[in-house]
């Protein structure tokens, strides 16, 4: 990631294109127009890991901002407005801006916010929402709506940076796309592995190449390595956890500014093998989209991807991979993390748990707390939370 | 009998006309604020839009049984979100979520067009009615026609002869009633309101104000504002100045003219670009001579959240004096604004008429 960085810090002082994206935006559109992505909800994770995002919320909060929304923004806002360096998750404004309502349309104010009060043009990708019932014929032309705006981005890219459309670029940096996906994905296929070969701290730790540096070779070489290690692991059948005794499944993004949290789960010999939110950005999960096609058909992927993103799953289609993963992961427990800051995730939450513990048994806990806002996670709360929690999965395991 | 369809809205870009022309009532529903919240805590996180969550619980509490089928409409992450929710909880046999664009261009309007003809076909498919482009222009020319009224009607809460919260109550009438009969009234409103006298200014200490915000469906805190002396001489709101300010203007292509109907209609902050509600605001508060504009906001109703300091700054900037208040769904909670909205009344003493 400190390569991410200085390649930020180098378009600045080249004077070259640069463009913050909200996660779920095409980033592989930038990369093929040589724009550098900043990507601020990665900048807000430093702030938060570096323990400044409470101050930087604080002074967003002062401006106006409601306690209310989404702590990622408000850490960037806080950011700028302290001037925050890049190492503490400061950014500068862009060249220009790019927000996708894929996730959330907490995205797209937040960039019309920053983009009204740093005067840097900004492009909104409508993403229409797959819900439980959508049909198939809905789906083709939900796709065909966001591949028109991608189209219509890729002029308004070409406008502002004075640069062509390149096919050929375009499928090198998909291409890219994918094979680093691809390495997260067989990591991912190695934690069905009992004992677990990796744990949370490294997916949680190692999941940002995926956002930020999609479509370079770099990350590549690094998640080659990184699956290397963990197949050799396996291989030699060395867990994460020396004595494995509980597998779970933890849903949402986690606390940022304290990770360490996790490490509260070892005492009962427990470990998380599978987050949907990291996994997620294995972006290529449906199944159309083999190497073939997103060759041949990069601009149909980028859009494909955004309308497939496991993190904004419908209900429906939610509750049944999460079944193929309890199973597949041989999960013994569920967290599901009522994250306050992002409301479209928590939304099904309580349906999710009812319906895993009532058609699969599985004990599902639901635990609130905030991704960046430190103020609002009671850690000893939680703590006994997760002990009774605990307490089931044992009697649970001893039937 | 007709039946009618249930629709969520947190905004307004549902097109009655095509349920009108598929032979059913539109029927917009509203929260009911002096409900308890039980069940439908039980399926969406307490800190989720409180109006959201009370539409929610209506459905679980069971709506009116002419009901036949729920649309939501996207405006927001609530109405995303918590489709799933009703969905599986509250059961209908027609069920559509409608992608209503975020923004307003040429790639949004296609879509729109193709999101409101798949409704059209689910809606024929359903309920075997067949929804022709006569009906469909019939039932345009009485909604452009309730519109007109609605908008002369409007204009009487300038003139002193009727209440903001009296025109809130037959805005929202107009949303959930048989559109025939909605005429009719309107027309006898009219007649009636023609021939008022002004009330005289007794005191003059009526503040006149512009009454904006997230989604404000509840009559009561209108009449609320107005017992603390407020006049609400106009608004930019859904249930108010957005259902009637523009036409359906008739082209040929009825379901293109209502894309285009909606995606004309002043901004909101839901949508994308949004700044120009402000202007908008700005617009009708110099038209109509408010002396301040009081913006009233859902709990956790994110999109005017972030709005907030763009706002703040704006109306300063113009000097008009802006109150943001943020309140619960609950009609108890009301009189907790009290000692903010006296202080803004002290405030608009010395702001001239």
């Amino acid at each position: 990631m400190g390569r991410h960085y200085l390649a930020i810090e180098q378009a600045y002082r080249d004077g070259t294109p640069t463009a913050w994206a909200t996660s779920g935006t095409s980033v592989e559109m930038l990369y093929t127009f040589d724009v550098q992505p900043i990507l601020p909800e990665n900048a807000a994770t430093i702030s938060a890991a570096q323990k400044v995002s409470k101050k930087y919320i604080e002074s967003a909060e002062d401006l106006g901002f409601s306690y209310d929304l989404c702590s990622y923004f408000k850490t960037n806002v806080g950011a700028m407005q302290n001037n925050a360096p890049i190492d503490l998750g400061g950014i500068k404004p862009p060249t220009f801006m790019v927000a996708a309502d894929v996730i959330c349309d907490t995205h797209v104010k937040w960039f019309q916010v920053q983009s009204q009060r740093y005067k840097v043009p900004l492009y909104i990708i409508d993403v229409p929402h797959v819900t439980s019932n959508t049909t198939n014929k809905q789906k083709e032309y939900y796709q065909s709506y966001v591949e028109e705006q991608m189209l219509e981005l890729m002029d308004w890219i070409s406008e502002i940076t004075k640069k062509e459309y390149n096919e050929e670029k375009s499928r090198e940096v998909i291409t890219n796309s994918y094979e680093l996906s691809e390495y997260w994905i067989k990591i991912f296929e190695l934690r069905k592995t009992i004992p677990c070969p990796v744990s949370t701290k490294d997916t949680f730790g190692g999941l940002f190449p995926l956002f930020t540096m999609p479509g370079l070779k770099e990350p590549i070489r690094v998640f080659k390595k990184m699956y290397q290690e963990t197949k050799e692991r396996v291989d030699n059948g060395i867990g994460a956890l020396e004595n494995e005794q509980f597998r779970l499944l933890f849903e949402g993004i986690p606390f940022w500014y304290n990770l360490k949290f996790f490490g509260v789960l070892e005492q009962w010999g427990a470990i998380i093998v599978f987050e949907p939110y990291t996994y997620s950005f294995g972006k290529f999960l449906d199944p159309t989209m083999t190497k073939d096609y997103i060759i041949n058909n990069p601009i149909k992927a980028m859009s494909k991807i955004m309308l497939s993103f496991w993190y904004i799953y419908d209900l429906e289609t939610r509750v049944k991979e999460f079944k193929r993963v309890i199973k597949e992961w041989k999960i013994d427990g569920v967290i599901l993390h009522n994250n306050l800051s992002c409301r479209p995730n928590s939304c099904g939450m309580y349906d999710l748990k009812q319906r895993l513990m009532e058609e699969e048994g599985i004990p599902s806990l639901v635990i609130e707390a905030d991704m960046n806002d430190p103020r609002k996670m009671n850690e000893e709360q939680l703590k006994n939370k997760l002990e009774s929690f605990m307490e089931i999965l044992q009697k649970n395991k001893k039937r | 009998m007709a039946y009618k369809i249930g629709y969520v809205d947190p905004s307004f870009n549902t097109p009655e006309e095509l349920m009108m022309a598929a032979n059913l009532i539109p029927y917009r529903i509203f929260g009911d604020p002096t409900i308890d919240l039980m069940d439908a805590d039980k399926f969406v996180p307490p800190n989720h839009c409180f109006w959201a969550r009370n539409c929610l619980q209506r459905g679980l509490n069971g709506l009116d049984k002419d009901i036949k089928g729920i649309i939501i409409t996207h405006a927001c992450d609530c109405s995303n979100r918590e489709y799933d929710i009703w969905f599986y909880h509250v059961p209908y046999d027609f069920y559509y979520f409608l992608n209503a664009p975020l923004k307003r261009d040429k790639i949004s309007l296609k879509f729109f067009i193709n999101d409101l003809k798949e409704l059209k076909f689910q809606l024929e498919e359903h309920f075997g009615a067949e929804i022709t482009d006569k009906k469909l222009y019939e039932a345009i020319n009485l909604t452009n026609e309730i519109r007109k009224l609605l908008k002369k009607i409007s204009e009487y809460r300038n003139k002193g002869l009727l209440l903001g919260s009296e025109f809130h109550a037959i805005v929202k009438n107009a949303y959930k009633s048989d559109k025939k009969d909605v005429l009719h009234n309107l027309k006898e409103k009219l007649k009636k309101l023609e021939i008022k006298e002004p009330l005289p200014y007794v005191d003059g200490s009526k503040k006149r104000i512009l009454l904006t915000g997230s989604i404000l469906d509840d009559t009561e805190i209108l009449i609320y504002l107005e017992s603390l002396g407020f006049e609400i001489v106009t608004d930019d709101l859904c249930i108010g100045t957005r259902y009637f300010h523009n036409l359906i203007e008739i082209t040929g292509d009825p379901i293109k003219d209502i894309a285009n109907f909606h995606l004309s209609k002043p901004p909101y902050s839901t949508e994308h670009p949004s700044s120009g509600r402000f202007d908008f605001i700005k617009t009708l508060a110099e038209k109509y001579q408010v002396q301040g504009v009081i913006c009233l906001v859902q709990k956790f109703c994110e999109p005017l959240l972030y709005e907030y300091p763009f706002f703040r700054d704006s109306f300063k900037k113009i000097g008009m004096p802006f109150i943001f208040l943020e309140k619960e769904y609950k009609r108890d909670s009301y009189k907790q604004l009290s000692t903010k909205l006296e202080a803004f009344k002290e405030i608009l003493r010395g702001v001239k008429k």
